[in-house]
């Protein structure tokens, strides 16, 4: 079943309900229904196409998503965080001519921005939608396909994870499961809607019949009084609870009534646990680990296995098979070594228009995660890094490799190595060494990193160095730059 | 006020925030126009705590005060006092 189906099913059956708040005005599902009815209209000439959504997170946005999904055509959320280039280089890849904005964002870009797309459509804040241009166009798309979830494409190749409508319903109801998410629940979402995690927020309440508050982490004094407005699952990846706790006496307070803390997006450590018991004795904390790959989620840690195994990922959730396979695809034992692998309804289709790519991760019916991961003897399952050189940075997921090449490429260095390096609030940041060229200036490095690479990856720090950070067989990886970064701030 | 609001453009100017050529009007939305995130505003806050010797208490952290030049320019005003 489509998820805009459930929201029709509710307007039938609990009109009245409400869907969505955001500030000072809610939605209930039967107006949320009749909107998206609205949003949808003119795209119903449409025939299964993609369309790009280029919308500030918010109930607009979700009204948006949901109409693409009720026209049976294919949503492309565009990352708004990302820089205008990065948007651009992902629209390209996508080979998206439609696109849905709200007028906030068509003034943010500009008209120059919309000119490549065939079809334009502006959402004014009263959901009426004005049609700039119109152009039937007939694609070809996997016939199963419904969503788009952009993973990377900050600086390499964007790669798009296609969903289908049973890989939502289906990760949307293990969610239920998990977090035992009721019509009378309400969650909040202040993480962003365009990713992974903050989509299966929206699928899951509103496949529940329950509620949503739409806000962000901008403002705290906002935060907290959206926590403390009866929201009963809060979400957030493991810098959101950072940032929190910087104020323990209103986390303390909005928390009060809270049911549950869920987390993704990164692994939580001890101290935020302890942090957030010590403040609110009485919330479950709920640790999820998952990938786009799989529509959110994969795995979970039950509330009262936080204290001792808050080092793994506890176990598969409903619906979800997991194991730990070595280089020859087979089921390694317990405590060996391997690449954590998954199967369920909730594996994506591949990835848009790259069956190489799609090979590689999806083998058998197993989507091979990259994560490296060991089995312990009660099951759970421990990460022990990547096969690959991604890193998480501030809960994001990324590739050094393509943001260092995507520096080389476009300022005057010779070469760029990034660095993990801690940081207070977002678990993990980046440093720079750079090995300077004639012309080389750490300005106009900064600058360029800051306007054209999200905040998270605004490097804290750019050292200059002579030589190339070699391990002791002569290769270039994660662990050699570390070591050289500890050696040159060292020797400061 | 001025002076302060030079200062706030110039630290958004010197942390690339906003590039040295452009513009900002005084209640231009930081945040809509995706000057600053919520990891800056928080390293902003920092910025003008040590600067102006304030402290900012939890309940002025919105939008009214922080997510222009006009709200931090009053803010920092009313709270210097």
């Amino acid at each position: 079943m489509q998820i805009d189906a459930y929201i029709t099913e509710y307007a039938r059956k609990t009109p009245q309900n409400i869907a969505l708040e955001e500030g000072k005005s809610s939605i209930s599902y039967s107006c949320l229904d009749n909107n998206i009815n609205a949003i949808a209209s003119p795209l119903m000439d449409f025939n299964h196409c993609r369309f790009a959504i280029l919308a500030e997170s918010g109930v607009q946005y979700i009204k948006v998503l949901m109409a693409v999904y009720r026209s049976a055509n294919i949503a492309v959320p565009l990352p708004i965080e990302f820089p205008k280039f990065s948007l651009e280089k992902i629209l390209d890849a996508a080979h998206v001519t439609n696109i849905i904005a709200t007028d906030t964002q068509y003034s943010r870009f500009g008209e120059h921005f919309f000119e490549r797309f065939g079809t334009v459509i502006v959402i004014s804040s009263d959901t009426s939608g004005k049609i700039l241009r119109k152009k039937l166009e007939t694609e070809t798309n996997d016939p199963e396909l419904r969503l788009v979830l952009y993973t990377s494409g900050t600086t390499g190749t964007p790669k798009g994870v296609m969903l289908s409508d049973r890989n939502l319903a289906a990760n949307a109801e293990s969610i239920i499961k998990v977090l035992r998410i009721t019509s009378r629940d309400k969650g909040a979402l202040v993480i962003s809607p365009h990713h992974a995690f903050g989509n299966s927020i929206i699928n899951s309440h509103l496949t529940a019949g329950g509620s949503i508050r739409v806000g962000n982490m901008n403002f705290i004094d906002l935060v907290f009084n959206l926590i403390g407005s009866g929201v009963s699952i809060f979400y957030g990846v493991p810098s959101t609870y950072r940032i929190l706790l910087k104020y323990p006496d209103r986390f303390k307070k909005a928390f009060a009534n809270v049911r549950t803390a869920a987390s993704a997006g990164g692994g939580m450590d001890r101290a935020i646990v302890k942090d957030i018991k010590e403040l609110a004795p009485d919330l479950e904390i709920l640790p999820m680990y998952g990938q786009t790959e799989a529509t959110a989620r994969l795995a979970y840690l039950p509330a009262e296995d936080v204290d001792e195994f808050v080092d793994t990922i506890g176990k598969a959730i409903p619906g979800v098979i997991l194991d730990v396979f070595d280089s020859e695809h087979r089921p390694a034992g317990p405590s060996t070594t391997g690449e954590l692998v998954a199967t369920g309804d909730n594996i994506m289709l591949g990835y848009l228009d790259d069956e190489i790519a799609t090979e590689k991760r999806i083998i058998n019916g197993w989507l091979h995660t990259g994560d490296l991961a060991q089995k312990l003897p009660n099951g759970y399952v421990r990460l022990l890094g990547r096969k690959d050189d991604l890193i998480k940075i501030g809960d994001h997921r990324v590739n050094p490799r393509e943001i260092e090449r995507n520096i080389e490429e476009n300022n005057e260095v010779s070469r760029v190595f990034v660095v993990p390096v801690y940081h207070e609030l977002m678990g993990t940041a980046i440093s720079l060494m750079v090995i300077p060229a004639e012309g080389t200036e750490i300005e106009k490095l900064f600058a360029f990193c800051r306007k054209s690479l999200p905040g998270y990856l605004c490097p804290r720090e750019i050292l200059f160095i002579d030589h190339l950070p070699l391990s002791e067989n002569g290769k270039i990886s994660n662990r050699s730059i570390i070591e050289e970064y500890q050696h040159v701030k060292a020797s400061m | 006020m001025e002076q302060i609001k030079n200062e706030i453009v110039d630290y958004l100017k010197a942390n690339s925030f906003m590039d040295n050529n452009s513009s900002l009007k005084d209640g231009d939305s930081l945040t809509q126009n995706g000057i600053i995130d919520s990891i800056g505003l928080l390293e902003l806050m920092d910025y003008i705590c040590e600067k102006y010797s304030i402290e900012i208490p939890e309940d002025m952290l919105t939008p009214e005060n922080f997510d222009s030049l006009q709200g931090i320019t009053n803010m920092i005003t009313k709270l210097a006092k």
